[in-house]
Formats: structure tokens, C-alpha cells, sequence
């Protein structure tokens, strides 16, 4: 027992040993980074900045602000030059000042970073790219997905293997004949968080988002086509579906009045197998997300701005935060999406999440993201959601986005992160 | 005592009455100065930062024109005056005959007073997120209480008539108080002999409100329904966190249009543009209300 | 009749400022899971003060209190002395109607001109006078829509009393200041402490101009209240402890203010 103990004691003091032999060669700096203010990816930076401190000798100061605080912040930050904050977290919606943002290309090179991401997420679109260089590096993944009730499917002899949404509006009329009479739905989905319907759409529509000439633009008849079928679903959802925020589509799930849902899985993971928030523990999985679109994914980035005055320091702080191990933490300890493949791998979490890993990988490396600025994001889900509640047909939903987003203009990196995606139409 | 003539006094009062309005005067044009000025220059020039970090040049009034066709933002006009307007109306009338009902100073009524201001205590996007919660369909208080009384409650949030009613109510819930506290020192300051007069010669209760007091109010209240007026127009918070617009476009406002159009595509040209022919309209409110004012004395 | 009807009034417009109100503060007190439930959960089944304990612990919520009240003192002080005494200069001195509304006008527009497309060059302005971070930006931000406000108010209230009330102060050689302070003010004091209430109740709630030139150590509650609304929900408990939190200094304040009004309104009687 004591020889375990003086073991630990070792393990417990060679990180702080290994440091005060290394020369600190930052110490002394001071840097400023920002996070989104949600209870996960800020708590994570909060957890370890004592630690980086100590390893690092570097003066870190989190900043963590609401989602639209943040981004105003960053773009106030950038355009006036401030320089207040080294380290930024952003995605794509922050795209117009890319150009401000510091290549990381030679800082990867050297230290040799990236290791084993799933692929997807690494390239330019989830990762930040700015004129052909790395800009971004991200922290998070998370894509959306359909959660399915496995004790209901087995009861109705379905699965949950779909490949096209076809397949999938099949499964819920059998399931919908299954579960006549009761108070269960066959579909759940935040019809309410309007900007949450372009998910579906996206999954649904197999073409471009950007035409071959770099301007906002969408194969018409497909598309038509995909927000049709996107409303079609609304029929398979509870009474009052069209109001359902992101959590009360959640508890709906989780209470049990619904077979399946289409959502954020790293949004209910956590609450759906905590018996205090949720009736279904152990009795959900995650189903591939069907095509032929693909699934939406959020990945955010670690940005290093060109006006900071320690870039080297900064660095040490996005290699610190971003690495497989502090993921796979981030992921057990709050939720995260890890955007790391080791931790879809590892032999434990994988028993653990045996109903989530397998459909969530899946689902990952099929995950894109858009190359809307937030204005052309905006144009289109306010138009769906006009047309989920019955406002306008989807023709004239096409016509008013194509309308609006006449007058917007892509920035080039998203005319990058569109091309090598596979979203612009062909020359 | 040597007595002073009264024209002596008012001209040696100038210095100190100047004194008494610099400081103000100062802190509120001084600071403000450049921002608008800033503004007022954007208006004129096209500047949209997804295609260009610097201003682009001077477009004249393109902006306007292009703001003044824009889909969106009359739209968006439309919403701002049915919401304003109904939120408006019903703020001045409860509000009224509110601070009536509470005059006197007794403990009771000073309870009810202060119970009756709450509402604008309340942080305006906490105020939305609370009201989000309350007119929920499926598991709200309001559409629960409603059923209590045999009434199927509306899907408040989701259809765009009953969205635009919502945010008309969380207004009218959270500044009929404004307009209460306001008429109510307004009333409070009317000099009891004037009633006690009116009572004497038996004027009705009535009679004495609509020939005595209300002449006397007209200029508070006007200043008051302004307020509110502009107040409303400019709320920002509180439609963001209780429908953030929607359904679709229902209840997206002007303000709403103003605050996306520069705070988050980052359209400076447009944002100014749209600001500016805001002011117009709030200029001509203002102008109405000194004209109204005006004609009393 | 008359009275049974009055009352039954009140009590209605009471309950519909109540019931909002007490299902915040249950709300406070609900387990997560209770948020949702169908029917709506009006007697929490197991009552928990976790949402308060967390903010409690969180040493930031101190500092964004500490912040918010240096904010309000502050915008609220100033605020009253300049636009009161403003307001009196203004009414008067004698202007011409014309010059008199010219000067209203300018600050009313200053007033009423939409923040949103002024935060850049404010935080500009901000950062030439090096007070970026500060409650003291946030304090000249709200001046800025305070001022004219309560000056308007004010100026209307000014103008509306009979120039007789000074006019004996006048014979008695009293100065302009002493008029104003042992004379008018006591008069006045209702709308005063109603101008008071409002501009404490804007200042502590007001979102925009804090968020824009304060993040970090000058960060207020009212972000903190926004900041539970994020991209992927809202965490309703935390918000509504919070929004409890920031409602009692609040009413402690309205209650205080309105002993004045009260004050002011019968010394105004005597007065008058």
C-alpha cells in the first residue's frame, strides 16, 4: 500500500518537475481568450488554466461571452484593429474577417499537429481557411443526427438502418400505424428554433450552395423539392410542434412521447441517460442520419488574431486546449464532441456509448458545414420556417431566399470552404 | 431689505441658469457627437464588411433607396406599428386609469404601487425568456390556466397573428408600469384646491377629470406616450429572446432589422441607412408632440 | 359598489404582475427536469436552491453585482442632478420657444437615435479615451440616454408650475440656486423620484452599451442573465435565480424612492 502510495506521489509530481526543468519560454506573457458562455466548451478552458499557467508560465484571462455577444465582439475587435483578444473561438459565421486571423500553417508544421482528427473535420469548411492557409483549428464536432427509441423499434420490428429520407418517412408510417392510439409521435424535431430547419433541409437537397460563379444559388428543382418533403414532416410530430424550441423538443424525447428525433445528439447525450431528466436511459441509440444531403456539423475553431502581440504564447495555449486527450475529457466530463477519432475509439468509452458511438461516427464523417455568412443563413431559415407554418408555398420560400440572397456576397473563404466540400456547382 | 427689481434678477440668473445646463448639455452631445456623426457619414457610403473591410466610397443616397425597397424592412415597418401601436394604446390607457385607482398614500396602496412597477424591473431578454415559457402551447402556465377555464389556448409562439399578440402583451405587461408611475406623480402634483373647487361648485367626478385634470395632464402624458412610443420601437431584447422574430418573419421589427443588418451581417451602409429614416419618423413624433404641447399655452 | 369594484381591479392587475412573477421564482427553485412538464409544474415536487448556491459560489457574480451597482449609483446620481438642474435652467431662462425646442430636439434625437448602429464608433471613442473595460463607458453610454430623458421629463414638469411659487423667493432676494433648492425642488419631488426609479430600473437592466465596450472585467449582470440563452438552449434554472438576484436590489430601491414621492407629495399639498 505504501509503495502504491509513493508511486502516485511520483506520478503526481513528474508533470511539475518535467516543467520546472523545461525552460518556460513564454512565461511572463499575457494572453486573452474567448469562448462562447455555455456551461461546456468555457468550463473546459476554466478547468485547465491553472494548470496551463503553471506549465507555461503565461498569463492567460478566459473571456467567455453569450453566442451574439461573442461574435460582435471578435468583429468590433478586428475591424477597429483593438487587438484586445490573442486567442478567438469562432466558426464560419465569423468568415468576413478571416483575413484578419493568423496563418497557422508554419505553427502546425513545426509541432507537427493535427494527429488523428476525423478526417472531415480537418479540411477547409470545418476548419477555418483563409486564401488557401489554415487559420482555425478546431476543438469541437458535433452533427446533427436522428435519436431513435430502441425498445419501440424492436416492439415494431423496424431498424433504424435508413439511407435516404425516403426510407425514413417509410419507417415513420409504420411506426405511426404501430403506435396509433397512444401518446407517442413518430417524430420529434424544433420546428420553433426556426434556424434549426435548414438542418433538415440540408440533409435532404443533393446539390449546390454555390453556383459556379461564387454567388449564393441552389439547384431550383431539388431544391423545391427537399423543402417540400421538409414540411412533409411536420405531419408525423406532436400537436403544437411548430412552436418546439431545442429543449422542449428534447423533453419530448425524453419523456418518452416520441419514437424518434432529429437533433443535436451532443445536445441531449448527457440529460437521456441521467434517470433524474429522462424515461428512456439505455432505451435510445443514434441512427445514421439519412441522405442524399449530408448532416450539418458544428465544429468550432481556435483562431489566433493577427493583431496579437504574442502569437507564440497563444499557441501554446491552442495546443494545450486541442489535443486528444483534453477532447476525449471535454466529451466525458461535458458533453462535447470530441473531433478527435481516438475518442470514438477508446475501448471504454466505446462499451459505455455502445447506442451512440457506432451512428455518430457514422454521421461525422459525412458532416459538412455550409458556407453561409450568417445574413445568407438567416434569409433562408426565416423563408422555411414561413413556409413549415403554413405562410407561403415552397416555390415562393425558393424564390424570396434566391431573392434575398441576390444582394449578398460570398466572402472568398467560404467560396474555398464550398469548393472543397464538394457544394459548388460545376463549372 | 433693499428690494431688487425682478428684471435685475433674471438677467443676473443667466450665468447660473447656462452653469445649471452645461454640464448636461456637455456629457449627453459631447459623448454622443461622433458616434452620430459616424453614422450619419455610413449612411452615404457603401460599406458591407463581407465584401470590403473599408468603406467603399460615397453612394449618395443609394442606401436609402435600396432600404426604402427592401422587402424585409417594410416588413419589418408594418410589425413595428401594429405592435407598437397596440402595445402603446393599451399602455396609456391601464396606465392611466391605473395611477388612479392607486392615488393616496396609505400603506395598502403604496403596496399595490410598488407591486404594480415590478414588472419593469425585470431585465427585458429575462422578461422574454420568461414569457417564452409561460405562453408555451403544450406546457405553459397561461395555455394551462386557460384550460382550467374550459379554453383551448392558441399556439401562441408559432402562428404569426397570435406571435404578434404576444409580443403586444410582454410589452404591455412589462411598461404599463412606466406609464403608471409617470401619470402618477403627474396626478399626484395637481394642486388639491383646484379639485376641491371643482367638488364644491358639483362638478361629477367625471366632469372634474375630463375639464380639470385632464388639461393639465395633456403634456406629461403626451411626453409619455412618446416615450413610450419610441421606447417600444427601439425594443430590442425582449422580441429577441421571446420569438427572435419569428415564426418566419412575423414579428421581425424594425429595431430587429436595424440590429442584424449591423450587428451581425455587419452591413454598416444599410444599419445607418435604416437608422436614419428611423429618425426621420422619430423626429416627426417629437415635432408632433412639441406642436400639441404648444397649443395648450 | 364603487370600492368593491376598485379592489377586485387591483387585485386582478396584481395577480397578472404576481403570477409571472412567483412561476420566475419557482422557476428558481424547479429541478431541470420540471421545466417542461405536462401539465406545468406549479408546486415543485422536490425544491432546490442548487441555481442560487451556484451563483453564490461563482466569484464572477460578485463582481458583475459590484459592477451593476457602480453602474446604476453612478448613471442614476448624475443622471438626476445634471438633468434636473438642466431642465430647470432651461425652463427658465427665457429662451425663445424656438431656440427652447431646438435644444430639446437635439437631445432627444441623441436619445432616441438606435444604439445598435453607434456601438462601433462609441467603442472607438471609448478606446481613444482609454476606458474600454470600464463601468466608467458604460456609465458616459447611458448618460447618454438618460440625460435627455429626464431632462425632457423634467423641463415639461418645470414649465407646468405657476411662476408665482417663486416669484415671493424672488422679492426675498433669494438666488437662483436657493430658489431652485429650497423652492422648486421640495415641489417636484414626486416626479423626481419617479425620473429616479426609471433611470435606476434602465441603468441596472440596460444590455447593449455594456455588452459593447465591457466583456471582461467590467462585465455586468444583465449579460450574465443573456449569457444562459445560448445556441443550443436555455438553461431556464440558473437564468431564473439570477433574474431573482437582480430584481431585490431593485425593488429595495423602488420602495425607498417612493417614500420620497410619498414625501413630496404631501409636503406639495401643504404647499400648495
Amino acid at each position: 500500500m505504501k509503495k502504491v502510495m509513493l508511486f502516485l506521489f511520483i506520478i503526481a509530481l513528474l508533470p511539475l518537475g518535467s516543467a520546472l526543468a523545461q525552460d518556460m519560454p513564454h512565461a511572463g506573457a499575457e494572453i486573452v481568450a474567448t469562448y462562447m458562455q455555455s456551461g461546456t466548451y468555457d468550463v473546459g478552458a476554466e478547468n485547465i488554466e491553472a494548470a496551463f499557467e503553471e506549465a507555461t508560465g503565461i498569463e492567460l484571462e478566459l473571456v467567455a461571452s453569450p453566442w451574439a455577444v461573442l461574435n460582435q465582439n471578435h468583429i468590433t475587435d478586428l475591424t477597429t484593429g483593438t487587438g484586445e483578444f490573442d486567442v478567438m473561438s469562432g466558426e464560419f459565421w465569423i468568415a468576413s474577417v478571416y483575413d484578419k486571423m493568423l496563418p497557422l500553417d508554419a505553427f502546425v508544421e513545426r509541432d507537427s499537429f493535427g494527429g488523428d482528427y476525423i478526417p472531415t473535420i480537418w479540411q477547409p469548411g470545418p476548419s477555418g481557411y483563409f486564401d488557401g492557409k489554415r487559420i482555425g483549428i478546431p476543438y469541437s464536432a458535433d452533427a446533427y443526427g436522428i435519436v431513435y427509441r430502441t425498445d419501440i423499434f424492436e416492439e415494431a420490428g423496424l431498424s433504424a438502418d435508413w439511407e435516404t429520407w425516403d426510407d425514413y418517412i417509410a419507417t415513420l408510417d409504420q411506426l405511426a400505424m404501430h403506435l396509433e392510439g397512444s401518446d407517442i409521435a413518430p417524430s420529434v424535431f424544433s420546428w420553433g428554433a426556426s434556424e434549426q430547419t435548414p438542418s433538415i433541409f440540408l440533409g435532404m437537397y443533393d446539390g449546390y450552395l454555390v453556383d459556379a460563379d461564387g454567388n449564393y444559388a441552389v439547384d431550383e428543382e431539388s431544391a423545391i423539392a427537399a423543402l417540400e418533403k421538409m414540411a412533409s414532416l411536420l405531419a408525423y410530430n406532436p400537436e403544437g410542434a411548430a412552436g418546439l424550441s431545442i429543449d422542449e423538443s428534447n423533453s419530448v424525447f425524453l419523456t418518452g412521447n416520441a419514437a424518434t428525433m432529429i437533433c443535436w445528439v451532443s445536445f441531449m447525450r448527457a440529460s437521456a441517460q441521467d434517470p433524474d431528466s429522462s424515461l428512456v436511459v439505455d432505451n435510445w441509440a443514434v441512427a445514421p442520419f439519412p441522405g442524399p444531403g449530408f448532416p450539418f456539423l458544428s465544429a468550432w475553431n481556435l483562431f489566433i488574431s493577427e493583431y496579437s502581440e504574442n502569437p507564440e504564447a497563444a499557441w501554446e495555449w491552442v495546443k494545450y486546449y486541442i489535443n486528444p486527450e483534453q477532447s476525449t475529457q471535454r466529451f466525458v466530463e461535458l458533453g462535447v464532441g470530441s473531433p478527435y477519432l481516438s475518442t470514438y475509439e477508446d475501448p471504454e468509452l466505446m462499451a459505455a456509448y455502445s447506442h451512440d458511438f457506432p451512428g455518430m461516427v457514422h454521421n461525422l464523417s459525412r458532416a459538412q458545414s455550409v458556407p453561409w455568412v450568417f445574413e445568407a443563413f438567416e434569409i433562408f431559415f426565416r423563408n422555411t420556417s414561413e413556409l413549415v407554418i403554413g405562410s407561403i408555398s415552397a416555390e415562393e420560400a425558393l424564390a424570396n431566399t434566391l431573392a434575398g440572397w441576390s444582394e449578398v456576397t460570398v466572402p472568398p473563404a467560404l467560396v474555398q470552404s464550398a469548393a472543397a466540400q464538394g457544394q459548388q456547382q460545376d463549372m | 431689505m433693499l428690494r431688487k427689481p425682478a428684471t435685475w434678477h433674471r438677467r443676473h440668473d443667466v450665468p447660473w441658469l447656462i452653469a445649471f445646463v452645461l454640464p448636461a448639455f456637455f456629457i449627453v452631445v459631447a459623448v454622443q457627437f461622433y458616434p452620430l456623426a459616424y453614422s450619419a457619414a455610413l449612411a452615404v457610403q457603401e460599406w458591407s464588411l463581407t465584401k470590403s473591410q473599408e468603406p467603399e466610397g460615397f453612394v449618395g443616397l443609394e442606401n436609402f433607396v435600396e432600404e426604402l425597397g427592401d422587402e424585409t424592412f417594410r416588413r419589418s415597418v408594418r410589425n413595428s406599428v401594429l405592435i407598437t401601436g397596440g402595445a402603446v394604446i393599451l399602455e396609456m390607457i391601464l396606465g392611466v386609469c391605473l395611477a388612479y385607482l392607486t392615488m393616496g398614500s396609505s400603506w395598502r396602496m403604496r403596496a399595490v404601487r410598488t407591486t404594480l412597477i415590478l414588472p419593469m424591473v425585470i431585465a427585458p431578454v429575462a422578461a422574454g425568456t420568461l414569457w417564452r415559457i409561460l405562453l408555451n402551447y403544450r406546457a405553459g402556465l397561461v395555455n394551462h390556466l386557460l384550460s382550467l377555464i374550459g379554453i383551448q389556448g392558441p399556439e401562441w409562439l408559432a402562428s404569426p397573428d397570435w406571435a404578434i399578440i404576444s409580443v403586444i402583451l410582454l410589452d404591455t405587461w412589462q411598461w404599463t408600469p412606466f406609464v403608471l408611475l409617470v401619470a402618477g406623480a403627474a396626478i399626484a402634483s395637481i394642486p388639491g384646491d383646484l379639485l376641491e373647487v371643482a367638488a364644491i361648485d358639483g362638478a361629477s367626478r367625471w366632469k372634474t377629470f375630463l375639464y380639470i385634470e385632464l388639461p393639465l395632464l395633456t403634456p406629461l402624458l403626451l411626453l409619455t406616450l412618446v416615450f413610450r412610443m419610441l421606447e417600444s420601437l427601439l425594443s430590442l431584447d425582449s422580441i429577441y429572446s421571446l420569438t427572435f422574430g419569428g415564426p418566419g418573419y412575423s414579428t421581425y421589427t424594425m429595431t430587429f432589422y436595424i440590429y442584424t443588418q449591423g450587428l451581425r451581417n455587419f452591413n454598416f451602409g444599410a444599419a445607418a441607412a435604416s437608422s436614419w429614416i428611423f429618425m426621420a419618423f422619430a423626429s416627426v413624433s417629437i415635432a408632433l408632440v412639441f406642436w400639441f404641447q404648444r397649443k395648450d399655452w | 359598489m364603487y370600492s368593491v369594484i376598485h379592489g377586485i381591479v387591483l387585485a386582478v392587475a396584481c395577480l397578472v404582475v404576481i403570477v409571472p412573477l412567483g412561476y420566475l421564482i419557482i422557476n428558481s427553485i424547479k429541478l431541470p427536469r420540471e421545466f417542461l412538464t405536462i401539465p406545468p409544474t406549479i408546486l415543485p415536487t422536490e425544491v432546490t436552491f442548487e441555481h442560487y448556491q451556484d451563483l453564490i459560489d461563482d466569484k464572477k457574480t460578485v463582481r458583475y453585482f459590484q459592477n451593476s451597482l457602480t453602474v446604476s449609483v453612478w448613471t442614476t446620481g448624475v443622471t438626476i442632478l445634471t438633468g434636473t438642474l438642466a431642465a430647470y435652467g432651461l425652463a427658465r431662462m427665457r429662451l425663445s420657444a424656438k431656440i427652447l425646442a431646438l435644444v430639446t430636439f437635439i437631445f432627444l434625437f441623441i436619445r432616441f437615435y438606435p444604439r445598435v448602429t453607434t456601438v462601433i464608433p462609441f467603442f472607438l471613442v471609448m478606446r481613444q479615451l482609454d476606458l474600454l473595460d470600464t463601468v466608467w463607458a458604460i456609465i458616459i453610454g447611458q448618460l447618454g440616454i438618460t440625460i435627455p430623458f429626464v431632462t425632457w421629463l423634467m423641463l415639461v414638469v418645470f414649465q407646468d408650475l405657476p411662476s408665482e411659487i417663486e416669484e415671493a423667493a424672488i422679492v426675498d432676494g433669494a438666488s437662483v440656486w436657493q430658489r431652485f433648492s429650497r423652492v422648486v425642488l421640495p415641489i417636484v419631488m414626486p416626479s423626481v423620484s419617479a425620473a429616479a426609479i426609471l433611470t435606476a430600473f434602465l441603468s441596472w437592466n440596460e444590455f447593449l452599451i455594456a455588452s459593447s465596450v465591457a466583456r471582461r472585467k467590467a462585465s455586468v449582470l444583465s449579460i450574465a442573465v443573456a449569457s444562459f440563452v445560448s445556441d443550443k438552449g436555455i438553461q431556464w434554472g440558473p437564468m431564473a435565480a439570477m433574474s431573482v438576484v437582480m430584481i431585490v436590489p431593485m425593488i429595495v430601491f423602488a420602495l425607498f424612492a417612493q417614500k420620497y414621492l410619498i414625501r413630496g407629495i404631501t409636503f406639495g399639498a401643504v404647499k400648495g
